[in-house]
């Protein structure tokens, strides 16, 4: 390839990194849930747009929460896992089971993130892509393959609408 | 002379940007403080480290 092949080429996935990270999460995710292993893994994440207005100083902060999605088929169940970017560690899961959400569906704008209603208070928002470069803010993963069956699994098994 | 108007005006703009940047930072800590004196009493939420056996 040519220099300017090289050059316009765009990014490269590390997958070696990107392995150990998917191996990472499966352990995080084994530790903290319950027949783990039972499970489906995708990375996520949450974004939380706040506005300020601090006198002459306005705009907007971004919060973003990186998330082990796991999902089971048999079950209809989704479980969430809050972690950080070097998978250093984890929070406790939240169960999303089918038949007790409220409602769940895919979004279409200004993101794709894919939506759960557990009740009326609140709402869950995962964004999900097939690699992120930026390893300062998201988990780098490789998962093209998973997030397509992590799709088809919503869109046609999970989703209520 | 509009060689030096042109760069009196940046360095106009790079004085506001660092004094709004300066702003914003005093103004969060403050808001920071007054948070977590009102957030002191709530349990900080569970948190596991990565097993310390599956470590490389």
């Amino acid at each position: 390839m040519g220099l300017f092949g090289k050059l316009f080429k765009g990014p490269e996935i590390d997958m070696e990194k990107s392995r150990a990270n998917a191996e990472k999460m499966r352990v995080l995710f084994d530790h903290v849930v319950k027949d783990g292993a039972d499970y489906r893994l995708i990375f996520g994440y949450t974004e939380d747009v706040s506005r300020f207005n601090y006198g002459f100083v306005h705009g907007s902060k971004t919060k973003i929460g990186n998330l082990i999605v796991g999902w089971n088929e048999a079950s209809q169940t989704i479980v969430v896992v809050p972690t950080v970017p070097d998978l250093s560690g984890c929070g406790e899961p939240t169960w999303y089971r089918r038949a007790e959400i409220l409602k769940a569906y895919r979004n279409k704008y200004p993101t794709d993130a894919f939506v759960i209603y557990p009740d009326k208070k609140g709402y869950i928002a995962i964004n999900a892509y097939d690699w992120l470069e930026d390893e300062r803010l998201y988990v780098y993963v490789s998962q093209e393959q998973e997030l397509a069956a992590f799709t088809d699994f919503f869109m046609n098994k999970f989703a209520t609408k | 002379m509009p060689l030096k108007e042109i760069g009196a005006f940046l360095l106009v703009l790079v004085a506001v940007f660092l004094f709004g940047n300066l702003w914003f930072h005093f103004v969060e800590a403050i808001l920071r403080r007054i948070k977590s004196r009102f957030s002191r009493r709530r349990k900080p939420p569970a948190w596991h480290p990565f097993p310390s056996d599956k470590e490389e």
